[in-house]
């Protein structure tokens, strides 16, 4: 009996599209073990709950390491690859990554995609933004700065900041000096995605004033009830990213 | 009276130059002559080795592993290796005539393996070729003949970062003659059965073992008397065990064969140097391979005969154990039991036991002490493929809560007294990176 023509649905344009992305084999595989695997896996990730939490849900008190608790999977695959390649270097991640394979990062990713979403606002409690600081980073996160080729935040990360399938993080629930780490290190090349690095390029036109401003309002969001990824082809980002689908935009 | 005083100062110097030329040239004598120096020219390019082969034996031998810097394209170089004499970097092995080995002959490739110098000089000894040098022409020509199959490569490393002298490649000759003594193995037991001679030829050969498990000597030299011994290995933050029949007792032949392809094991999993290895080299050891390498490695006699070897003293920042005013016991019972036990006995194959544990009993802590600032994730291997990890406790625990338990289970387990202090840990603080 063949699995996919007894399938009770044809598969719609979309997940065609997606089951062209390069790491949709491994995002199936880790899926199926993440399911049979829950208890069995979060024992063997001690390490990671040290700094994350056990499911991810990441650490109370934390002023740096981020969740993973519901990232799209193929987000999670693309940093772990990145730690153990040479494209990211966080030491202390490097240190655990560097001899794993494909195979059970893809698991490890599935997992902590399938929790549920943490994106409660990290700094919970700090003071309101002044005025100024707000209707700025209101201005760059929902429509950014044509003058400063700044596409808005919410183009690609969706209308919540909760991320968007297949690989777009959410940007919401994030300490504010892991946001400003993050967007310095694409700006010095020590953070690196594959090419075309659409994130290095909008570190680059950042000014350093507007990245605290973006980061200090991030870290104070909270998506409330939509706090799920958008669904994948839901939302065209304006710039290429590595492999995922984008707009054509004519320069 | 000036002939006089030149008369006398050429009746004392002559000798002496004389007797500085002689053991000059027994010093040269025993590393190899003047043979080494001249390097083949011309030569056939292409040779009759088995590539397949070929690629099996440049798994074995590691040569990926050094060949290739993180994330760059396998074999074209640019990895860093940091000496006490500054950086090196390794060299492009794709067949590229600019910037690899594109228009090396067979021989000339034979040559450099055998004798460490090619057309560049004198090479650093980093390249094992003290190893190399025992390899068969038929396995060095399938390595040979593998390296051409791979796409070229047009990437030149950076150039190397090292103090005066060993800057100079000359001082390199000189480095040879105080350190380097070329033989070929010795003659093995007339009833020395296959495997063994096998497993020999494995672990001083291709599998280079010594590099890491060797003690060193001065100037980074690997003496004779050093062979497996253990010590400190230069430039990774790891303390390589002694091989031999004493230090693998804990193992039969075939769960150590187990160990070298998986990575883990009833006796605790590979961390550090030695997982690298697992994961770009031995996961990929033939079945009768492993076998091999274990049984050669078993019977390699005890160091220092029956007594314990004692070189902690050279390994603690520390000159004076300094009081620690933690309970090592209770941090132990809260951080640690819950996995590998109360009494240190460990649970299965995946919480391992530090009762007799490398870390534990070693002379030099510094695997303990960094096991546990930054934890471990095992090799992902066919024999392993999720393995368990240990979580890092840098920044949970102070570096004397850590020196305490640090001190407690080498104290209880591994019947190492001398206390592992605060500085100890902050000296071996921080991830080294590429």
């Amino acid at each position: 009996m063949n699995d996919v023509s007894s399938a009770p649905h044809r598969p719609a344009a979309g997940a065609r599209l997606l089951a062209r992305l390069a790491c949709s084999a491994l995002l199936a595989f880790g899926a199926v073990q993440a399911q049979t695997a829950g208890p069995d896996l979060r024992e063997r990730l001690a390490a990671c709950a040290a700094c994350h939490g056990e499911r991810g849900e990441g650490v109370a008190g934390s002023t740096y390491y981020p969740h993973l608790a519901g990232k799209p999977a193929g987000y999670l695959i693309e940093q772990l690859q990145a730690f153990r390649d040479g494209r990211r270097h966080y030491w202390q991640m490097v240190w655990l990554t560097q001899y794993m394979d494909d195979a059970y990062i893809a698991e490890i990713a599935a997992y902590y995609a399938a929790q549920p979403p943490h994106t409660q606002a990290a700094d919970v409690g700090a003071p309101a933004l002044p005025a100024a600081v707000r209707e700025r980073a209101e201005q760059l996160v929902h429509h950014g700065d044509a003058q400063a080729g700044l596409p808005a935040c919410v183009a690609c990360h969706g209308a919540t900041l909760t991320g968007l399938e297949p690989a777009v993080p959410a940007l919401v629930g994030l300490p504010q000096d892991y946001i400003v780490s993050q967007i310095g290190s694409w700006r010095d090349g020590t953070r690196r995605s594959k090419a075309p690095d659409c994130m290095a390029k909008i570190a680059a036109a950042l000014s350093p004033a507007d990245i605290r401003i973006v980061a200090q309002y991030l870290s104070h969001q909270s998506p409330g009830a939509h706090d799920e990824p958008a669904a994948a082809g839901s939302l065209m980002p304006p710039l290429a990213c590595g492999d995922l689908p984008h707009a054509q935009v004519t320069p | 009276m000036i002939r006089r005083i030149a008369l006398w100062s050429a009746l004392i110097t002559l000798p002496l130059l004389l007797l500085g030329a002689a053991a000059g040239g027994v010093l040269l004598l025993r590393q190899g002559g003047l043979a080494p120096y001249r390097v083949p020219s011309g030569g056939a390019i292409t040779t009759a080795g088995d590539a397949a082969e070929g690629a099996y034996l440049a798994r074995i031998g590691n040569c990926l592993t050094c060949h290739t810097v993180r994330g760059g394209t396998a074999f074209a170089g640019g990895r860093p290796f940091r000496t006490d004499y500054g950086t090196l970097y390794s060299t492009n092995l794709t067949p590229d005539p600019k910037t690899g080995l594109g228009d090396w002959s067979a021989e000339a490739f034979r040559h450099a393996m055998r004798h460490g110098v090619s057309r560049h000089g004198v090479l650093y000894p980093a390249f094992p070729y003290a190893n190399f040098a025992h390899l068969t022409d038929a396995d060095l020509d399938a390595l040979f003949a593998y390296l051409r199959t791979l796409p070229p490569v047009e990437a030149r490393p950076p150039p190397n970062d090292l103090r005066w002298p060993a800057s100079w490649r000359g001082a390199l000759v000189g480095w040879r003659m105080l350190h380097y003594r070329p033989a070929p193995l010795p003659p093995a037991p007339a009833d020395a059965p296959p495997e063994w001679l096998r497993g020999r030829y494995l672990v001083d050969g291709l599998g280079h073992c010594a590099m890491c498990h060797g003690t060193r000597g001065a100037q980074g030299s690997l003496p004779a008397e050093g062979y497996l011994a253990g010590g400190r290995i230069p430039g990774q933050g790891w303390y390589a065990p002694p091989l031999d029949a004493r230090q693998l007792a804990r193992y039969d032949v075939d769960q150590l064969a187990d160990y070298l392809v998986t990575g883990n094991g009833e006796h605790g999993a590979a961390y550090g140097s030695m997982a690298e290895v697992v994961y770009t080299s031995l996961r990929h050891l033939r079945a009768d391979d492993a076998r091999a390498m274990a049984t050669y490695l078993k019977s390699v006699p005890a160091h220092g005969g029956e007594a314990r070897p004692d070189t902690g003293r050279f390994l603690y920042a520390a000159a004076q154990p300094v009081a620690n005013p933690h309970n090592g016991g209770r941090l132990y019972q809260d951080h640690c039991a819950s996995c590998h036990g109360d009494g240190g006995e460990g649970r299965g194959r995946d919480y391992p036991p530090l009762r007799g544990a490398v870390s534990v009993t070693a002379p030099d802590p510094v695997n303990a002490v960094r096991l546990v600032l930054y934890g471990g994730m095992p090799p992902t291997t066919d024999g392993n493929p999720r393995p368990h990890s240990m979580p890092p406790f840098a920044g949970r625990l102070s570096n004397a809560e850590i020196a305490a338990i640090v001190t407690h289970i080498r104290r209880n387990w591994g019947e190492q007294d001398r206390p592992v202090s605060a500085a100890d840990v902050a000296a071996y603080y921080g991830i080294r990176g590429d």
